[in-house]
């Protein structure tokens, strides 16, 4: 076991230092090779979508932290092998976790940061449509109100329900 | 000594708040002036007691008496004496004794403005601040007192927060925060009272609307000052990075603003009264729900006070406030009449209505994207985030939503219009629009959303102008000399609605300049040695040198440029970066040449002073300057419309003329309809 | 009493206090690692001080306690004697193997030199080590079973307790 160990240990002496590569995890670049001023666009892009680990918040394309600086170096060199947005997000995914992204996915129970502002303004412009029409209705609004006192109690009830008996 | 002392004030305040706040709530109860009187004067005993409490810890402070906790914690003797005054907001226990002296002082100066009016509602408003006075005075008497003895006081202390020593601006946005952050307690208690009375009259509205919109311009400008900051501190050339602790300064003055709009709807009309109260409560909610996240540390931010205890304690109170206000809500909302109706679907008042939709909107957005990676880790305990290209996706839709509402909105007349007069005032700000983007164009703007801003900003420029100077035209026509009419339609008696309108103007320049500051940014990082020049945008940047300078406090390493254009120098920047004594980690301090065009911003990345060789990141932002100015206009024209008016201080209630639309109803005409 | 009101203010207000409720006392910089459970990323890296390439593969066969560490970090001078302790007393059953990024190999010489060591550090010299580990801040250690899968993940300064229990779940007990 021992001797296994040393004998590995010999072998890999003399052999270059290599770190963990993308290939591993993501697999062969799936898009072209970008270069020149396009790829410090898409650099500059790609680190704003990635969350820099060690500060507060800041992305990794605003962060002057040294951890930041080598993730987005990193970003640059996918690209310029011609990795694809989706792969270099899914790359620091699979070591950050959805912790990584900025921008959170639309899957699972994530998509309700995405669909419950819109479900916000759906409601919010029924009701401001609502209360136009109710408002603009001559009669209703300009009485004082005061619930008739002969109207069925289911009604009322329903009345109260629905507009809060305005 | 000092510490004793500051113990017993505090503890008297808080025997002061909780006995004046059941006296005043008894008081609301029984209608019994009497009660009144002293539930005011309870209320002065509580200003009385947080400005003294201050003093005391700001004594102990400049005499550098470490014996007192805070003193301790935050004092030195090498740092300057700005910075030892400072120190009071630059922790904890000392930020929350800073909240109570200004919830002091407004509820004082609020309680002497209201002593002879409104007796109706005063008593349950002075309850209410002064229930909040007394959780307030619990805290800083309990869970985050600054007072404790320290029983061997040492020689001298590690002095406050390094980033709050770094910058001057980190000296001055604190203060602002608070003064709007404390305020808003002013009017939640106005609105609690009308709604314990179930009644909102409109003689009310007077104070209920000044009390929001002091606070407002305050947390206005500390936003904008808060931006201010990281811009000129954190080095990476942005001002807003959605950071969950400006989201929380954000999200009080976004249901505030709402409450402003729907308060002149409800001042001319007599409607949405449950509605503005409810916005006047989220807001006062929303700024608890602020101090939560910057306190409690459960939110990961540049900004937070990192491990503190009194998390659970104002999670507490933001608990009871909520209860609190969902009851009184839900209990006397419908006794709060409607006196008046809407007239017409494409007018002024509807307009109002979307501004409405679109803050709450917002509102919302800002604060389900702040909250949402805690409701997901509480679901299925995965961390995710949700930062800037979530907010900018979401957001910049809305802004400019409403940036399109600050155009048509004023430009329709109120109550019902025909088709021809819709027509009369929508049509020619489109040329406003044009001239504006096709600006932009020939200067070089692309990007769609930027060009759509810019119309926008066209469109609501030409409106807002023609608006704001109308009354004037009119008077003017009419044949009153210049000075008349200026003083009558701009400074005296128009002066509200003018001012509305230099901050609608202040409030479109904002919008453009942050549009165009964030999408036409250019920037470059490089590696220069002594005596190298580059040229980035136009400018000449040339490294003179890198020095280190020691100062009292610090170790800086300055590296110096000089900027020139065409040959002329323009400036010299000296960005550096600063090491304090009491972090591992140096920070940056950029520099920035600042012209009305845009700025050119040199952040310091890495130095190497044996070589005489840096790295900097030089960043080309237009327009950037324009942020800060507009904002400032903002409050300006925020404080023009409070400072009472000579003929308005007399009678309670002068209605605002709006020329261009005859159709004018009274207040008292519509309460009578 | 509007029930409307009632009903969604109600429901707001459970929604917020429950949710930061639950949220309070946790550590918002402390991420959960999503490579529990997988094969751990391979690297190759130069020794410091001798120079030679230790690959990570070469020790599949026994467990492997991964530590993440830096000189600039404070935390790292306190689990620095756990770690050279604990190494020492399980002897060959278990290889420890530190990974030091951002640093310089003349400060990893000195601290080692001054505070000694009992196993082989490595130099992850631009740091895409880290990044492939997800590292957010260091201490951070991982305990690799004998098959080269994650098995644990310990963030900050590790104790001889933390050390066990996380060694236990690498040795498949």
């Amino acid at each position: 076991m021992v001797a296994a160990a040393m004998l590995a240990a010999a072998l890999a002496f003399g052999q270059a230092a290599q770190v963990p590569d993308a290939a591993q995890f993501v697999g062969p670049p799936q898009g072209r090779p970008l270069a020149g001023e396009e790829l410090k666009e898409r650099t500059q892009y790609i680190g704003g979508l990635l969350r820099c680990p060690v500060c507060q918040g800041l992305s990794v394309s605003d962060s002057p932290a040294e951890m930041a600086v080598n993730m987005k170096k990193q970003v640059g060199e996918l690209l310029a092998r011609g990795y694809t947005e989706e792969q270099i997000l899914q790359y620091f995914e699979h070591s950050y976790g959805q912790f990584v992204l900025l921008k959170p996915k639309f899957q699972g129970v994530n998509a309700l940061v995405w669909l419950l502002p819109v479900i916000v303004l759906v409601l919010g412009a029924a009701v401001v449509f609502m209360k136009m029409r109710k408002l603009a209705q001559p009669s209703v609004a300009a009485a004082p109100a005061p619930p008739a006192p002969a109207e069925d109690p289911y009604v009322a009830r329903v009345r109260e329900m629905v507009g809060g008996g305005k | 000594m000092n510490a004793t002392l500051g113990r017993t004030i505090i503890l008297a305040s808080l025997l002061v708040s909780t006995a004046g706040a059941i006296i005043a709530f008894a008081a609301g109860r029984t209608r019994s002036r009497e009660g009144l009187k002293w539930a005011q004067r309870f209320a002065y005993a509580f200003a009385f007691l947080m400005i003294a409490a201050t003093a005391v810890m700001e004594y102990a402070l400049l005499t550098h008496d470490f014996s007192v906790g805070y003193v301790a914690q935050v004092g030195s003797r090498t740092v300057p004496v700005w910075v030892t005054i400072v120190s009071l907001w630059s922790s904890l226990e000392g930020s929350i004794l800073f909240w109570g002296l200004i919830l002091g002082i407004y509820i004082g100066i609020a309680t002497w403005f209201t002593r002879n009016d409104y007796h109706e509602y005063m008593p349950d408003a002075i309850g209410v601040w002064l229930a909040s006075a007394a959780f307030f005075s619990f805290l800083i008497a309990g869970p985050a007192n600054p007072f404790l003895s320290v029983a061997n006081p040492p020689l001298d202390g590690p002095g406050p927060n390094p980033l709050l020593q770094n910058h001057y601006l980190m000296a001055i946005h604190p203060p602002f925060l608070y003064l709007g952050y404390v305020g808003m307690t002013i009017p939640f208690g106005m609105a609690c009272a009308a709604l314990i009375k179930g009644r909102l009259g409109h003689g009310f509205l007077k104070p209920l609307r000044e009390s929001l919109m002091l606070p407002w311009i305050f947390l206005t400008i500390s936003i904008m000052l808060g931006g201010w900051w990281a811009y000129e501190v954190l080095g990476w050339g942005g001002y807003w990075a959605w950071d969950p602790v400006e989201n929380a300064s954000l999200l009080p003055w976004l249901t505030g603003t709402a409450a402003l709009h729907s308060m002149v709807v409800l001042e001319r009309r007599g409607i949405l009264k449950g509605w503005t109260i409810t916005l006047i409560q989220a807001t006062f909610l929303l700024v608890i729900l602020g101090t939560f996240m910057t306190r409690s540390g459960v939110f990961n931010s540049v900004h937070s006070f990192t491990q503190s205890s009194i998390g659970p304690t104002i999670l507490g109170f933001l608990a009871a406030a909520l209860v609190f206000t969902i009851a009184l809500l839900a209990t006397r909302i419908d006794l709060l009449e409607s006196e008046g109706r809407l007239e017409g679907g494409v007018t002024r008042e509807g307009m109002f209505l979307f501004n409405n939709l679109l803050f709450v909107l917002l509102t919302f957005t800002v604060l389900i994207g702040t909250v949402f990676p805690l409701v997901v880790e509480a679901i299925n305990g995965k961390q995710m985030s949700v930062g800037r290209p979530y907010f900018d996706r979401m957001v910049v839709p809305v802004g400019a939503a409403l940036l399109f509402l600050i155009g048509i909105g004023p430009a329709l007349p109120w109550g019902r219009a025909t088709r021809a007069q819709i027509r009369r005032a929508l049509l020619p700000p489109i040329g406003g629009a044009i001239l504006v983007s096709g600006i932009g164009f020939a200067l070089g703007v692309r990007n769609p959303w930027t060009l759509l801003t810019l119309a926008f900003g066209g469109y609501a420029a030409q409106v807002t102008l023609t608006e704001m100077w109308l009354p004037l035209v009119q008077r003017l026509k009419r044949g009153d000399s210049f000075g008349e009419a200026l003083v009558d339609a701009n400074l005296g008696r128009g002066r509200r609605r003018f001012a509305s309108y230099v901050v609608h103007a202040a409030a479109i320049v904002v919008i453009v300049a942050i549009a165009v500051s964030s999408t036409m940014r250019s920037d470059v990082e490089l590696q220069m040695t002594r005596g190298q020049a580059t040229t980035v945008a136009g400018y000449t940047v040339t490294l003179l040198g890198v020095e280190e300078r020691a100062e009292p406090h610090r170790m800086s390493t300055v590296a110096k440029f000089t900027v020139a254009k065409n040959g002329a120098q323009r400036a010299v920047l000296e960005p550096r970066m600063n090491q304090y004594m009491a972090m591992r980690e140096p920070i940056g301090s950029p520099d920035v040449y600042t012209t009305a065009g845009g700025d050119l911003y040199l952040s310091l990345m890495n130095v190497d002073i044996a070589r005489q060789s840096v790295g900097v990141h030089v960043i080309n932002t237009p327009m950037v300057v324009w942020i800060w100015i507009s904002v400032i206009m903002m409050g300006i024209g925020g404080l023009a419309a409070l400072i009472p008016h000579r003929r308005t201080a007399v009678t309670n209630y002068t209605p605002v003329v709006e020329p261009a639309t005859p159709r004018y109803v009274k207040p008292e005409e519509v309460t009578a309809s | 009493m509007n029930r409307t009101v009632l009903a969604v203010g109600a429901l707001i207000a459970l929604a917020v206090i429950g949710i930061l409720f639950l949220g309070l006392g946790k550590n918002p910089n402390q991420i959960e690692s999503p490579l529990l459970g997988r094969v751990a990323p391979s690297f190759a890296l130069r020794e410091v001080g001798t120079g030679k390439t230790i690959g990570l593969e070469q020790f599949r066969g026994k467990p492997v306690v991964l530590n993440f560490w830096a000189t600039w970090c404070g935390p790292c001078y306190e689990e620095h004697p756990v770690l050279v302790a604990n190494a020492r007393n399980l002897g060959s059953s278990v290889q420890f193997v530190g990974v030091v990024f951002q640093d310089t190999e003349e400060k990893i010489q000195r601290f080692l030199n001054d505070r000694g060591s009992s196993y082989p550090t490595v130099i992850d010299e631009a740091g895409k080590t880290a990044i492939a580990y997800g590292i957010g801040g260091v201490p951070e250690t991982f305990f690799l079973d004998s098959t080269g899968k994650i098995v644990g993940k310990h963030d900050g300064p590790l104790t001889t307790d933390d050390l066990r229990a996380n060694l236990a779940k690498a040795m498949g007990q």
